[in-house]
């Protein structure tokens, strides 16, 4: 393992975990605009993380080791998948790391020790949301892989790095083909940090809860850790969207300077996806939870149309 | 009027079909009619009622009424415009009419907790508004038992424990919700039985907040009841304390000023608007649709802040007093208000448009928790919820009050029942609540707007359309005081139907139901 790439391990882990909140409160202050308010500040994720880790765990009666260890597992899980997204700098790819059906597994991983976790308390509201957010894992899977093969039909490989490498060197992809990725990769978004229409991250109302309703029996630095590790899947989503559709500023080179700018990029067009997600969250209501597999068979359309693209083209 | 109220008197002896029975009808102050029925013949006459349509809309107890017997229940039914109460004297037990009045079963259990009458025949014999932990045989409304704190049971035994309905079966479970919730609402629990996400059957519990209501207003004057009345549910203030007013003033045969009308039937519309916004805003919430939500949630402020700036109270209160209104509300201000209700329509119609070409608020919203038009008249679900599903009913326009007779308002009805329909529903009352106060403003006289109270003794009924339907009150001063004060809010019927409304609906849809059933809390556990 060479040493830019150790470098870059440490690089991506800061950027994922610096600036993850700020694009959750970019959503909401873009949210609040729609509405007419001003909404909270934008280091309000960072100031909540800092609240809630100063404050006490508690542990349900009821609860298993599962409650104990459900935290780091997630966050472990998704901060390793956070590792296979270059945020700033594309390493150059060392002897098999990088497989994307690994980083699809480690969110699954996540995933499933999340539910397990909401069903460990035994509260009413935590098996709701388990068994919710299972639904609607089994039916987003197959989405969620063909939307994988169609980008790795479209960049002839199964390694994110190569994948990367290929897209800043560009000329691979058209832009048809760019377009439909973009919408699969959307929606794929959409659903897997539940937001809007899938489930609703602001709602108070435990009946409708899925991603909430799983975190319900958290508290303190583990409810921390939960927060962050979803503010870190949406950031590591938004830059595989992000930095596959525009990797423009992606930087192959480890200078400072190439570096510096790369972040600024980052933050720019990760502030105008965010501005996007809360303005398409604005644009709609929470859809039925039995009419949500219509969202995903569009993912699954597009991506199709990708494939066939790629093999007939 | 004479020949009107002969008339009238007229269809409610067509209605008794008994000649006997008919000959001893009494007229009572406020267009309600008094027939006290003995034993053996109030069974049949019950039945009679049922059969010609008749709604119990209200059935309460009260002691020393009758110098025949120690309790007195006076059972209130409604056909159109007609109100007759029956007066029925008990002993401590009484026949159960809720086989025949499905309604009265919620009555009875009232009836029952304050006072200890027995109803034979009951289908529900469980405790209502007093909870498992209140001791037994304490009935607080009973004349003897003093207005002072009960000690409370700290434990409940198992065989003690209020028994829910029990659905059993292959993949049933039970989810319980409540009494303590996410957001900043009221007390209530709801027992789900569900299947997947699907609701075979839902069963409520209120009553966790008990205040002691009707208790505290005996001894009272009836000056301070009003604003006891103002305090039975918060958006329903002018409302209960109109109706509170209108009852004493029946009474005493007090002349209300004119001007003191107009204010009032402002006030009660300006009541109307804010509960709808913020209803109609609430809604929008429950689906996910913060952007629709917020022109509601923006509007309801600004209405509010019209109300502090017109009568000193966000929620209108200190203003509705026996013998008019407290004091006036100048003409600046009112010109003020004219000028916002002209913005405010305008406004309410961008917002409604949002939300109304959204097709995907649509998708939610119908069809969502539909309420049969079938229930309505067994349950006595009145309100916008009830002209969502069908029903007539609208007591400005069925037993019109104030100036409702010279400015009445549309009814609008729409047969689908489900939210959507409470959604249009709602809508168009708003806009035709600010049409209302516009008219009212053009026509108001000058003059003064309070006539000294001269309180004089005797029972009246009063019935008030307040934004969430019909709110009843029945008002009996002895001696200048206060001897019996009962309100039964349009909530306390209504939020029975929420148990039908939600029955195959799936779990995460029951706060949209529920929301747009708009259900007070307070109203309902007085």
């Amino acid at each position: 393992m060479s040493l830019s790439f150790i470098i870059y391990l440490v690089i991506n882990t800061l950027v994922v975990l610096a600036i993850a909140p700020l694009f959750v409160s970019i959503i909401k202050k873009v949210k609040a605009w729609t509405q007419g308010r001003q909404g909270p500040s934008l280091f309000q994720t960072y100031f909540n993380l800092a609240k809630l880790v100063k404050k006490e765990t508690i542990y349900s009666a009821h609860s298993s080791w599962i409650m104990r260890i459900t935290p780091l597992v997630s966050i472990a899980a998704i901060l390793v998948a956070a590792l296979f997204v270059p945020l700033v700098f594309v390493p150059e790819p060392v002897g098999g790391i990088g497989n994307i059906i690994l980083l699809l597994y480690l969110l699954a991983l996540a995933k499933f020790f999340m539910a397990l976790a909401g069903l460990d308390a035994g509260s009413s509201f935590g098996g709701m949301g388990s068994s919710r957010e299972m639904s609607i894992s089994a039916i987003i899977e197959p989405t969620t892989i063909i939307v994988f093969a169609a980008l790795a039909f479209v960049f002839k490989t199964l390694n994110v790095f190569t994948m990367f490498s290929a897209s800043v060197a560009s000329g691979t992809t058209s832009t048809p083909t760019l377009i439909l990725l973009a919408i699969s990769l959307f929606i794929i978004l959409i659903v897997e940090t539940s937001r809007i229409p899938v489930d609703n991250p602001e709602t108070h109302l435990e009946l409708t809860m899925i991603h909430e309703g799983m975190i319900l029996e958290q508290s303190g630095p583990n409810l921390a850790l939960m927060e962050l590790s979803s503010a870190v899947k949406l950031t590591l989503l938004m830059a595989l969207l992000i930095n596959l559709i525009v990797p423009f500023g992606l930087s192959t080179t480890l200078t400072l300077g190439a570096l510096v700018l790369a972040i600024v990029l980052f933050a720019l067009k990760g502030t105008i996806l965010a501005g996007i997600i809360g303005l398409f969250e604005s644009s709609m209501a929470k859809m039925r939870f039995f009419r949500l597999p219509s969202l995903f068979a569009m993912a699954f359309f597009f991506s199709t149309l990708i494939i066939i693209i790629e093999v007939f083209a | 009027m004479a020949e009107e109220t002969l008339m009238e008197m007229e269809s409610v002896q067509d209605l008794i079909g008994s000649a006997g029975l008919a000959a001893k009808i009494v007229p009572g102050p406020n267009d309600e009619y008094y027939l006290t029925v003995g034993e053996p013949a109030f069974d049949p006459l019950v039945t009679t009622l049922a059969s010609r349509k008749c709604v119990l809309i209200g059935l309460f107890c009260t002691e020393g009424f009758s110098p025949d017997a120690r309790f007195s229940l006076l059972y209130v039914f409604e056909k159109k415009n007609i109100v007759l109460i029956l007066v029925r004297n008990s002993d401590g037990t009484a026949t159960s009419v809720a086989r025949i009045f499905p309604s009265a079963s919620w009555f009875e259990r009232e009836c029952r907790d304050g006072f200890g009458i027995r109803f034979d025949g009951a289908f529900d014999e469980r405790r209502l508004f007093l909870h498992e932990t209140y001791p037994d045989g304490f009935h607080p409304l009973r004349k003897d038992v003093r207005n002072i704190p009960v000690t409370m049971r700290s434990t409940i035994d198992v065989v003690g424990e209020y028994p829910f309905r029990s659905v059993s079966g292959n993949g049933v479970y039970q989810v319980a919700v409540g009494p303590v919730h996410a957001g900043i609402i009221e007390p209530g629990h709801f027992r789900f039985s569900v299947i997947g996400e699907k609701i075979f059957n839902l069963e409520i519990r209120m009553f966790y907040k008990h205040r002691g209501i009707e208790k505290l207003a005996e001894g009272k004057t009836p000056q301070e009841v009003v604003r006891i009345a103002e305090a039975v549910s918060g958006d329903e203030s002018v409302a209960n304390a109109t109706a509170c007013c209108r009852a004493v003033e029946a009474i005493a045969q007090m002349t209300v000023p004119e001007r003191a009308h107009y204010l009032r039937t402002i006030l009660l519309e300006l009541e109307r608007i804010g509960s709808h916004l913020g209803d109609q805003g609430g809604m929008l919430v429950d689906v996910g649709f913060p952007l629709g939500a917020s022109q509601f949630a923006v509007l309801r402020e600004e209405v509010f802040r019209m109300n502090a700036s017109l009568t000193g109270s966000r929620f209108l209160r200190g203003m509705v007093d026996v013998g008019g209104l407290s004091r006036d509300i100048p003409k600046r201000q009112l010109d003020e208000l004219g000028e916002f209700i002209r913005e405010l329509k305008n406004r309410y119609r961008i917002g409604l448009k949002i939300v109304l070409s959204t097709s995907s608020v649509l998708d939610r919203f119908s069809p969502t928790g539909v309420i049969r038009r079938s229930l309505l008249r067994p349950l006595n679900i009145t309100g916008p919820m009830a002209r969502a599903s069908g029903g007539r009913v609208d007591v400005r326009i069925n037993h019109p009050y104030g100036l409702y007779d010279r400015y009445p308002p549309t009814m609008k009805t729409l047969n689908d029942g489900d939210v959507l329909s409470r959604f249009t529903v709602k809508a168009s009352e708003f806009l035709d609540s600010l049409d209302l106060i516009e008219r009212l403003l053009a026509d108001i006289p000058e003059g003064g707007v309070r006539t000294i109270p001269e309180i004089k003794d005797g029972y009246a009924l009063s019935l008030v359309e307040s934004p969430r339907g019909q709110d009843l009150c029945w008002v009996w001063i002895r001696n200048g005081t206060i001897e019996r004060y009962k309100v039964r809010t349009a909530s306390f019927c209504n939020w029975q139907a929420i148990e039908h409304a939600v029955q195959g609906e799936i779990v995460p849809d029951f706060p949209l139901i529920n929301k747009s059933l708009n259900l007070s809390y307070a109203g309902t556990d007085l």
